[in-house]
């Protein structure tokens, strides 16, 4: 049976971590079992040395993922040593009090996505071994608060390796009313999640502008793209600011319309005045921004729109749609 | 079924571990295995197996030194610790997707609104100390973030009636049908999934029931114990409501600008139309609580099925839109100052070329 992955990268980040000295491919090759198992010992001759060459490089790329510092260093002779240096590998000194610990105990359990839910509880081990303190758990006693970060977009991950690694891409989006995709470059900053949904801010390179994306609406693959943004990336994103706007969050007007007594409470809990006309309606002044006509549609007879006329005929218009359905 | 979702085995997250656990196991000769996989949030199993695996671990370059590690079921003994050297067991420096992972989480969970304060305190402070401690790796965690929405006083009440394990009275905006009603529940638990909610036993329907913190019209503790019977906590990491199968079936068809109904609704189908939309079929204990999507679609969409669903959206919109003839028609007559409301209008059924189809 083949020698478990685990067991190589754990044997392979022993010897970089155990050593004093740069330590070359061949006496890596020769000192661990799972690449004297596959491979054969390396005495340079055999065709299994590309194959070697290349699970060597994938195993590095892990361990260099989970955090490890590997320099390659070149010896007086030519030959190219490794190590992973204690100095930058060591975590600096952190000490946590029991209440902190907890604290961070809580938020390592948010994630619903497996890359970062596996890197938020490897972040709390590091600081376990490194003397993080675990008897006390506040929530433990009663279990009341579970918040979770849900992420079911499949763009989720790729996208977010392309933000840290500042790396350019191309996927099919869909807008919210176009009825096929199309291909768009961007240039990605940041991932906001709000409301349960993923959006994705960045430099749109065929529109030239600054652009969010809902990750949902994403169709297909997130395909990397070469090169370097051409875009400056702003020191702050503000992801939510423009999603709130679509989402009619953002009123700059106000709207009067009549509501009937005990229907429409989330209409009267975001009411700036409340009238009661004392025949069965009340009159109520309402912010007014993006999508409320649809909103107020969905409250059928019990919403007549008062003012602006605007207003008022896109309801109508809405209703009429559905009238002759 | 209850408890930890199987995970599937991961080399990179395992190899983090085993790293982190030979640093653990070096200062605590004996540890039980119940305490270390309680420190490290893994299973029992799962531990064992980084225990089968360990042994096979070692620097052995300098001449075949294993680690000498094994367990009773109970203990974990290390009977040759000096086999890996001082510096190769010190806690290791955290990788930039593991300081993403945690600070991002710390700060969204920092921004729920019901957080105790002192628990808020606490998880700013951690904060702090993991960004320094991370360093040059916390960098890319600005590039992700998280803002729980939640309603702070509900919250804060809902809090502290499950630690005091007490019963509350709210009233409750019910949107399928657009109505506040009073019940008394008993809250077993609060779950953030974007919106934050509580899971509780509702005494009035006597069943669990989700309710969402900002629907939570007014709210109460009451003097009356807690008392939820004992149920299985589902796990809500899918969907908070997940329809019965024995539910009716409702069929909508929607034009591309209706398609953001299968971003909100869970559904069992969503197929492609030639014109850009989707048919959609969903399941739901209560279809007439539909009838407000239906409207709010308007010219976007339609429901197929069933027909009584799609009548009764019909005939609220022509309902509404009567009141609006009444208003013009008085408007033009200078009487608008008149018009109170649509109860002052005669509703017109059928109107010209507008009859049932």
């Amino acid at each position: 049976m083949a020698i478990a992955k685990a067991e190589r990268l754990m044997n392979l980040a022993l010897c970089l971590l155990g050593t004093r000295r740069p330590l070359s491919k061949r006496e890596l090759r020769d000192s661990i079992e799972a690449y004297v198992e596959a491979f054969g010992p390396g005495n340079g001759t055999t065709g299994s040395d590309d194959s070697f060459n290349r699970m060597f490089e994938r195993d590095k790329d892990d361990l260099r993922e989970l955090g490890l510092v590997i320099e390659t260093v070149e010896s007086l002779d030519g030959e190219i040593g490794y190590m992973a240096r204690r100095d930058s590998n060591r975590l600096p000194p952190i000490t946590l009090d029991a209440e902190e610990a907890a604290a961070l105990g809580l938020a390592a359990k948010v994630w619903q996505q497996a890359r970062l839910a596996g890197a938020a509880s490897g972040a709390l081990q590091k600081l376990r071994a490194a003397g993080l303190p675990e008897d006390v758990d506040p929530y433990g006693s009663h279990g009341a608060l579970e918040p979770r970060i849900p992420v079911h977009e499949a763009a989720f991950e790729p996208l977010m390796l392309a933000c840290r690694d500042r790396r350019p891409v191309a996927f099919d989006y869909r807008k919210a009313t176009a009825a096929h995709p199309e291909q768009r470059h961007v240039e990605p900053w940041a991932l906001e999640c709000w409301r349960g949904h993923w959006y994705l801010a960045g430099w749109d390179r065929d529109r030239g502008a600054e652009r969010v994306f809902r990750l949902s609406r994403i169709t297909g693959k997130v395909r990397s793209r070469g090169g370097r943004y051409t875009a400056d990336v702003p020191d702050v994103v503000t992801v939510r600011e423009t999603v709130a706007s679509w989402a009619g969050e953002v009123a700059d007007r106000s709207a009067r319309i009549r509501l009937r007594a005990g229907a429409g409470y989330p209409l009267r809990a975001k009411a700036t005045s409340v009238r009661e006309l004392g025949d069965g309606w009340d009159e109520l002044e309402i912010p007014y921004g993006h999508g409320l006509d649809a909103w107020l549609v969905e409250f059928g007879p019990d919403v007549v729109v008062l003012e602006p006329a605007e207003l008022r005929a896109d309801v109508v218009d809405r209703l009429r749609a559905v009238a002759k359905g | 079924m209850a408890g930890k979702p199987v995970r599937p085995v991961n080399a990179i997250d395992q190899t983090r571990r085993m790293l982190s656990l030979v640093t653990y196991l070096k200062e605590r000769p004996g540890a039980r295995v119940e305490d270390v996989a309680r420190a490290f949030g893994i299973s029992e199993d799962e531990l064992v197996s980084d225990l089968d695996v360990l042994p096979m671990c070692g620097t052995s370059f300098r001449g075949g030194d294993l680690l000498d590690i094994d367990t009773d079921g109970e203990r974990i003994w290390w009977h040759n610790p000096a086999a890996l050297a001082a510096e190769a067991a010190e806690p290791l420096r955290l990788a930039a997707d593991e300081a993403t992972a945690l600070l991002v989480a710390a700060r969204a969970v920092s921004t729920l609104p019901g957080l105790r304060e002192s628990d808020r305190q606490a998880l700013l402070r951690a904060t702090a100390k993991v960004e320094t401690a991370a360093g040059e790796a916390a960098g890319a965690s600005s590039r992700l973030s998280v803002t729980f929405e939640s309603e702070g006083g509900v919250f804060a009440d809902v809090d502290r009636a499950i630690a005091e394990r007490r019963r509350l009275w709210i009233r409750y905006y019910s949107p399928a049908r657009d109505e506040v009603t009073e019940r008394e529940i008993d809250p077993i638990r609060l779950v953030s999934v974007g919106h934050t909610y509580v899971e509780a036993w509702c005494r009035r329907s006597e069943a669990r029931r989700t309710f969402r913190l900002d629907r939570v019209a007014e709210i109460k503790i009451l003097d009356e114990p807690s008392a939820p019977p004992e149920i299985e906590l589902r796990d809500l990491s899918e969907a908070l409501v997940q329809p019965a199968a024995e539910d009716p079936e409702v069929v909508i068809e929607v034009g591309p600008g209706g398609r953001w109904v299968a971003e909100y609704y869970p559904h069992d189908s969503a197929d492609e139309l030639p014109d850009g939309g989707l048919r959609i079929t969903l399941r739901t204990p209560d279809p007439a609580s539909l009838r407000r999507l239906a409207l709010r679609l308007g010219r976007e969409g339609r429901i197929v099925s069933p027909p009584e669903l799609a009548d009764s959206a019909r005939q609220a919109a022509r309902e509404a839109l009567a009141a609006y003839d009444g208003m013009e028609a008085a408007r033009t007559a200078g009487v608008a100052e008149d018009v109170r409301g649509p109860h002052a209008v005669r509703v017109v059924p059928d109107g010209p070329g507008e009859g049932p189809a």
